[in-house]
C-alpha cells in the first residue's frame, strides 16, 4: 500500500471509530431518556405492579340500643369469592361457575369485568354467608373451579329482624351511583351502609380499613411482605331508641300500615321509630331471593318506604293546634273566645261541615271535641301565610335533621308555595284557608315532623331536634353520651301554652280519645282523621274499600303534669284516630311509664351464638343509662326465638 | 520465530497479546456472568451462569489458541472453511432441530450448536481474504458485488431458517466493505434503491406474519402489550426503574420478581440497566465503545488488506450486536433475537465472538511482531 492509500485508510477508519463513538452516544441519550429523565414515571409503574393492595375491611361499629341491647352485631360468615389475584380471565369458566350457582351469567360476567378493569383490591363476594350445606358445597366448586376461595368475614346480623328496619337500615356492596358520585371515596366492593342510620352515620360506623401489601411476582404470586396496616374497627355506638318500646310498638302495629315516633323530651332523643309495614334488614346483606324481592322491593304496600321520615300525611285534627297557637299569638282569639257550631257553616259560598252540633264552646272544649266550625272561624281570621310564618317559627316548615336518610320536609301551604307548585291554579283563594285550618287541604306532616310539633308543644316551647345516636361505645367498652343536638327556644307564651296544654289533656280526659285514657299517666294529645278521598256521607264511607278510609292521627305527649315523652302516630286507612291511633299511643305509654319499670321486654333477637368481635360478657359490663332498664337475666332465646338464628353458625 | 516444538502458525508468546482487548474481555465477560447469575436466581435458569461459564472458559482458550495461529494461513484456506460453513447451514436445515421457531440448532453429543453463529465469521474470513488479496488498484466494484453474492448464500440459508436476525448479523460487512474501499454516490444511491426494492419484496413476500408483527410493534408498542409489546414495555419499565443509580446487585424488582421477559437472553441487558442505573450503562456504553475503537484501531495496523477488512468487518459485526441489542432492549430499535456479546446467555455465539478476537488478535501480533 502506498503512502496516499495509507492515510487515505487511516482517514476512513477515524471515521468509522467516529462512528462507533456515536453510536455509544446515542445510546447513551436513549438510557439517559429513559433512567434520567422518565425514571420516577417507570419506577411507579415498577413499583404498582410489583406491589399488590390488599383491603382488610375493618368490622363495622356495633350499635346498641339505651340500654346496651344489641340492635346490630357481626358475626363471622363465611363467603365463597375470587381473590383479587385469581379474578379469572376466561368468562366461559364465569359463566359455567354462574350457572352452577344458579345465578345470573351475565351479571357475574359484568361483576368480574368491573373488577378485573377497576383492579378491585378486595375479593369478590361470589356467594355470601354459607350454612353448613353452602359450605360443603363451596368446597365441591372449588375443585372444579380453583379459582375461587373461601373468606371468613365479619357479617351484620339485624337483631329482632323487623323491628326497626327502617331506623338501623342495612349495608350492602356500594353500588355504582353511589361511587360515581363522589369519586375516590368509595373503594369497588366496599360495603356501606345502604339505608337507615347505617347509611345516615356509615362514617361513623365504618372504621379505618387496614391494608395489606405485598411484593408479587409476574405470576401474581406472593413473595414478600411490603407493608401491613391494621384496620380500625368502626365506632360501637348507642342509639336512642328502646329496643323494648319499639318492640311495643311493632306489636301495637300489628298488620295495619303506617308509621309512629316517640321523641324523648330531655334531649330530642328518638325511643322509639317504627314504619309499618316493615322489612327483615337480614334479607338484603347479599344475594336477595325471588321471595324477598317479592316481599319487599316489589310489594305494593312498600314496605321498604320509611314512612315516619318519608310519608306526607294529611294532618287532620292534629293541625289545629297550630292554627290555635297562631290564632293566639296574633290576638285573634283569648283561650276564653266562644264560637257556636251547628254542626255546619257557610264561608265564600261554600258549605263547610263538622262532625258534630257543639253548640258554643271556648278554646279548650273545641280542641277537646275536636270542633270543626270553630277551627273555621279561626281559619276566616287568618291568612294562610301567617299560619305559615307560625309553623315556620314552630319547626314545621323544615327538615327535623334526624340522622336518617332521605327525610322528606313537610308541606305547608302559603301564597309562594301554591305559586310555585299549584297544580292548575297559582292564586291562593281564602277559602283554602278553611280546609288548612282542619288539617286537610294541601298540608302533609311526616309523622316525625308531627311527633316534634308536639314535641315542641310538651316541652312548653322548646324545639327540639329528634336524633338517634345516643351514645359512643370506648374501648373499655363503656358507654360515652354524646351532647344532643341543640334545642331551639321559642319564646312561647305560657298563657299560651296553658290553653293549649289543657285542650290536650282535656281530649284524652274527656275527648275525642277517652276511651284510650291510661289510668295513672295522664296523656295529652289530639286525634286526627284525615281524608284520603272524598265520600258523600258516612253510609257511603262504610261502603269505601279500605285504602280510600280516613287515615288515623293521634299526637301528643305525657304525663301532663311533667311530659317526658311526646309521639306522633299515623294508622293509613284505619278510620277515625281516636279508635286506631289513640290506643296505639295508650299502648306505648303503658309500656314506657308502666310496665317497663317493672317488666321490661327482653333484649331482641336472643343470645348470639357466635359474636364475631367481642366477648358476649362484655354486654353485661356497659353501663346501661337508666337503672331501672337493666333486663333481669332473661332467658332472651326462648323469649324471642326467631328462625333467622337457627341458619347461624354454632 | 517459529519453535520446532509448536506446529507450524501457532506462537509460543503471549507477550503481543493486545493488553486493551484483553482487559476488555476479562471485565466485559465477568460483568456478563454476573448479571447472568442475578437474572437466572430463583428461576429455571438457576444454574445458565455456570453454563455460560464454561462456554467463556472455552472461549477463553479458543481465543489464546486462535490469537497464536497465524490469520493469513487460516485466510489461505477460506475457500474451503466457506464452503464447509455454507455445507453446516445445509444440514441444519435438513436434520437441525427447532428452538423458537428457528430451524436453527444442530446437536453434537449433547451439545447443541447453532452453526449460523459461526458462519458469519467464517464468511467474513472469506470476503476478507477474497478483497484483501487483489491489489487495490486491481479492486473493482464489481469485486464488492462479488462480495456480497458471496454473503448472499448464506444469509439467503439463514433467512430459510428462519432467523431474520442472524441473517442480519450479515449485513454490516455489506455496509462497510464499500465505505472502507471508497465509493461513487450512484452506487450509493443504487444500493439504496435496491435495498428499498428488496424490503419492499421482502415485506410482500417473504417475510412471516410474526416478523411483520414484530416490526408494527416496534412502530406501536400499544399495538400488542400483551405480546412483543409486553416484552418492550417491561424491558423499558426494568431499564427506567434503575434510575440514575440503580436498584442494587439482585435488587431489582422487575428481574427479580421476574416481570421482565426472557432476561438471560434478549433482555439480560435491561437486568444491568435495573441493577446499575444509567451510571452503570454509561460504564458499559464506554467499555463497549473502547472494545470497537480498539478493534478498528488495529484494522488501521494490519500488515495486510485481509487483516484491515477482518478487522473492520468484525468491528461492523460487534457494533451491530450491540446497537441492536441494546436499542432493542430500550425499545428504540425493532425487537430481533440479536445477542449482546459478553452478555447474552449462548454457546455459540459466546464461542465465535472469541473465535474472532482470536484472529483479531492475531492481526494485532503480527503487526507488532513484524
Amino acid at each position: 500500500m502506498d503512502l496516499r492509500q495509507r492515510n487515505l485508510l487511516r482517514k476512513r477508519l477515524t471515521t468509522f471509530q467516529a462512528g462507533a463513538w456515536l453510536m455509544v452516544l446515542s445510546l447513551g441519550l436513549v438510557y439517559a431518556w429513559l433512567q434520567v429523565v422518565r425514571r420516577s414515571e417507570l419506577q411507579k409503574l415498577a413499583l404498582s405492579q410489583a406491589v399488590k393492595v390488599r383491603t382488610t375491611p375493618a368490622p363495622r361499629g356495633i350499635i346498641f340500643d339505651r340500654n346496651g341491647h344489641r340492635l346490630v352485631d357481626n358475626r363471622r360468615a363465611h363467603h365463597l369469592v375470587i381473590q383479587q389475584e385469581d379474578l379469572p380471565k376466561d368468562f366461559a369458566q364465569v359463566e359455567s361457575l354462574a350457572g352452577a350457582l344458579e345465578q345470573d351469567p351475565d351479571q357475574l360476567k359484568r361483576r368480574v369485568q368491573l373488577a378485573l378493569s377497576a383492579g378491585m383490591k378486595r375479593s369478590l363476594i361470589v356467594q355470601d354467608n354459607l350454612d353448613d350445606a353452602g359450605l360443603a358445597r363451596a368446597e365441591n366448586l372449588r375443585a372444579r373451579f380453583p379459582f375461587l376461595s373461601i373468606e371468613v368475614a365479619p357479617r351484620r346480623v339485624y337483631q329482632g329482624d323487623e323491628l326497626a328496619a327502617h331506623v338501623l337500615g342495612y349495608v350492602g356492596e356500594v353500588n355504582p351511583q353511589l361511587m360515581s358520585k363522589e369519586p375516590g371515596r368509595y373503594q369497588l366492593g366496599e360495603i356501606v351502609g345502604r339505608s337507615g342510620f347505617e347509611a345516615a352515620r356509615n362514617d361513623v360506623l365504618k372504621g379505618q380499613d387496614g391494608q395489606r401489601k405485598s411484593l408479587v411476582d409476574q405470576l401474581g404470586r406472593e413473595v414478600a411482605l411490603y407493608g401491613l396496616e391494621n384496620s380500625t374497627p368502626g365506632q360501637s355506638v348507642y342509639l336512642t331508641l328502646d329496643s323494648g318500646l319499639q318492640k311495643t310498638m311493632q306489636d301495637a302495629f300489628g298488620e295495619e300500615r303506617g308509621a309512629g315516633v316517640v321523641i324523648d323530651l330531655r334531649d330530642g332523643g328518638i325511643l322509639a321509630l317504627y314504619s309499618s309495614p316493615s322489612f327483615d334488614p337480614n334479607a338484603f346483606l347479599g344475594h336477595m331471593s325471588q321471595e324477598n324481592v317479592d316481599q319487599y322491593v316489589r310489594n305494593p304496600t312498600q314496605p321498604m318506604l320509611d314512612r315516619a321520615t318519608q310519608g306526607l300525611y294529611s294532618p287532620g285534627s292534629t293541625y289545629k293546634l297550630l292554627i290555635a297557637l297562631c290564632a293566639l299569638e296574633k290576638g285573634i282569639i283569648s283561650p276564653e273566645t266562644t264560637f257556636t257550631c251547628h254542626g255546619k257553616k257557610t264561608y265564600y259560598g261554600r258549605e263547610f261541615r263538622c262532625d258534630g252540633v257543639h253548640g258554643t264552646l271556648n278554646l279548650v272544649q273545641a280542641i277537646a271535641r275536636s270542633c270543626d266550625v270553630y277551627f273555621y272561624e279561626l281559619g276566616m281570621r287568618l291568612d294562610v301565610d301567617e299560619i305559615h310564618a307560625t309553623a315556620a317559627k314552630y319547626g314545621l316548615t323544615e327538615l327535623t335533621q334526624v340522622d336518617l336518610p332521605n327525610e322528606l320536609p313537610s308541606r305547608i301551604p302559603s301564597r309562594e308555595w301554591k305559586a310555585k307548585h299549584g297544580r292548575k291554579e297559582k292564586k291562593w283563594y281564602a277559602g283554602e284557608t278553611i280546609s288548612v285550618a282542619i288539617g286537610q287541604g294541601q298540608n302533609g306532616l311526616t309523622p316525625i315532623a308531627l311527633a316534634r310539633f308536639y314535641a315542641m308543644l310538651g316541652a312548653k316551647g322548646k324545639v327540639l331536634t329528634p336524633h338517634l345516636l345516643y351514645a359512643q361505645r370506648d374501648e373499655a367498652g363503656q358507654m360515652k353520651t354524646l351532647p344532643p343536638p341543640k334545642a331551639r327556644e321559642t319564646g312561647l307564651d305560657p298563657k299560651i301554652w296553658a290553653a293549649l296544654d289543657e285542650g290536650l289533656y282535656e281530649v284524652v280526659r274527656s275527648g275525642t280519645a277517652h276511651k284510650s285514657a291510661l289510668p295513672g299517666v295522664a296523656m295529652c294529645g289530639k286525634t286526627g282523621t284525615s281524608q284520603v278521598t272524598a265520600f258523600v256521607d258516612k253510609a257511603h264511607y262504610r261502603t269505601l274499600a279500605k285504602q280510600f278510609r280516613d287515615n288515623a292521627l293521634f299526637a301528643g305527649y305525657a304525663p301532663h303534669e311533667n311530659p317526658q315523652i311526646a309521639w306522633a302516630v299515623v294508622v293509613e286507612n284505619a278510620g277515625f284516630g281516636a279508635d286506631a291511633a289513640a290506643p296505639i299511643a295508650r299502648k306505648l305509654c303503658q309500656y314506657w311509664f308502666l310496665d317497663r319499670l317493672k317488666r321490661p321486654l327482653p333484649a331482641p333477637g336472643g343470645k348470639l351464638p357466635d359474636a364475631f368481635e367481642e366477648a358476649q360478657s362484655e354486654e353485661a359490663e356497659a353501663e346501661p343509662i337508666d337503672k331501672a332498664v337493666i333486663a333481669p337475666e332473661a332467658p332472651a332465646s326462648k323469649v324471642v326465638p326467631k328462625p333467622h338464628d337457627a341458619g347461624g353458625l354454632r | 520465530m517459529n519453535s520446532p516444538l509448536t506446529p507450524a502458525g501457532l506462537n509460543k508468546s503471549t507477550r503481543n497479546l493486545d493488553p486493551v482487548l484483553v482487559f476488555l474481555v476479562l471485565v466485559l465477560t465477568a460483568l456478563g456472568t454476573l448479571t447472568l447469575y442475578s437474572a437466572g436466581k430463583g428461576t429455571a435458569h438457576q444454574s445458565l451462569w455456570i453454563r455460560q461459564s464454561v462456554w467463556n472458559g472455552l472461549g477463553l482458550l479458543a481465543m489464546l489458541l486462535f490469537s497464536r495461529f497465524d490469520y493469513r494461513r487460516l485466510a489461505q484456506s477460506s475457500l474451503s472453511i466457506y464452503i464447509a460453513g455454507l455445507l453446516s447451514l445445509l444440514v441444519v436445515l435438513v436434520i437441525g432441530h427447532t428452538v423458537a421457531g428457528s430451524k436453527s440448532w444442530l446437536s453434537l453429543g449433547g451439545v447443541s450448536l447453532q452453526p449460523s453463529e459461526f458462519v458469519k465469521w467464517l464468511v467474513l474470513l472469506f470476503v476478507a481474504h477474497r478483497l484483501g488479496t487483489k491489489s487495490p488498484e486491481a479492486l473493482t466494484n464489481w469485486d464488492l458485488v462479488g462480495a456480497a453474492g458471496l454473503l448472499f448464500f448464506p444469509m439467503f440459508l439463514v433467512l430459510k431458517q428462519p432467523d431474520l436476525g442472524v441473517a442480519m448479523t450479515y449485513t454490516p460487512i455489506l455496509l462497510l466493505f464499500p465505505l472502507l474501499r471508497g465509493i461513487r454516490w450512484r452506487w450509493v444511491m443504487a444500493g439504496a434503491l435496491g435495498f428499498t426494492l428488496l424490503c419492499t419484496v421482502a415485506w410482500n413476500y417473504k417475510l412471516k406474519v410474526y416478523q411483520k408483527e414484530r416490526i408494527l410493534t416496534f412502530i406501536d408498542p400499544s399495538r400488542d402489550l400483551k405480546g412483543k409489546g409486553y416484552q418492550v414495555n417491561q424491558s423499558r419499565i426494568a431499564i427506567g426503574a434503575g434510575g440514575l443509580w440503580g436498584k442494587g446487585y439482585m435488587s431489582g424488582s422487575q428481574t427479580q420478581l421476574n416481570f421482565l421477559p426472557v432476561k438471560t437472553t434478549d433482555f439480560v441487558f435491561s437486568v444491568w440497566a435495573e441493577e446499575r442505573g444509567f451510571v452503570g450503562i454509561l460504564m458499559a456504553l464506554a467499555l463497549f465503545g473502547v472494545l470497537l475503537h480498539r478493534i478498528l484501531a488495529i484494522a488501521g495496523e494490519a500488515t495486510t488488506a485481509i487483516g484491515t477488512y477482518f478487522c473492520v468487518g468484525a468491528a461492523g459485526i460487534f457494533g451491530f450486536h450491540i446497537l441492536i441489542n441494546i436499542g432493542m432492549v430500550s425499545g428504540a430499535l425493532p425487537t430481533t433475537g440479536i445477542p449482546l456479546p459478553f452478555f447474552t446467555y449462548g454457546g455459540s455465539s459466546t464461542l465465535a465472538f472469541f473465535l474472532a478476537l482470536g484472529i483479531i488478535m492475531n492481526i494485532h501480533h503480527q503487526a507488532k511482531s513484524r
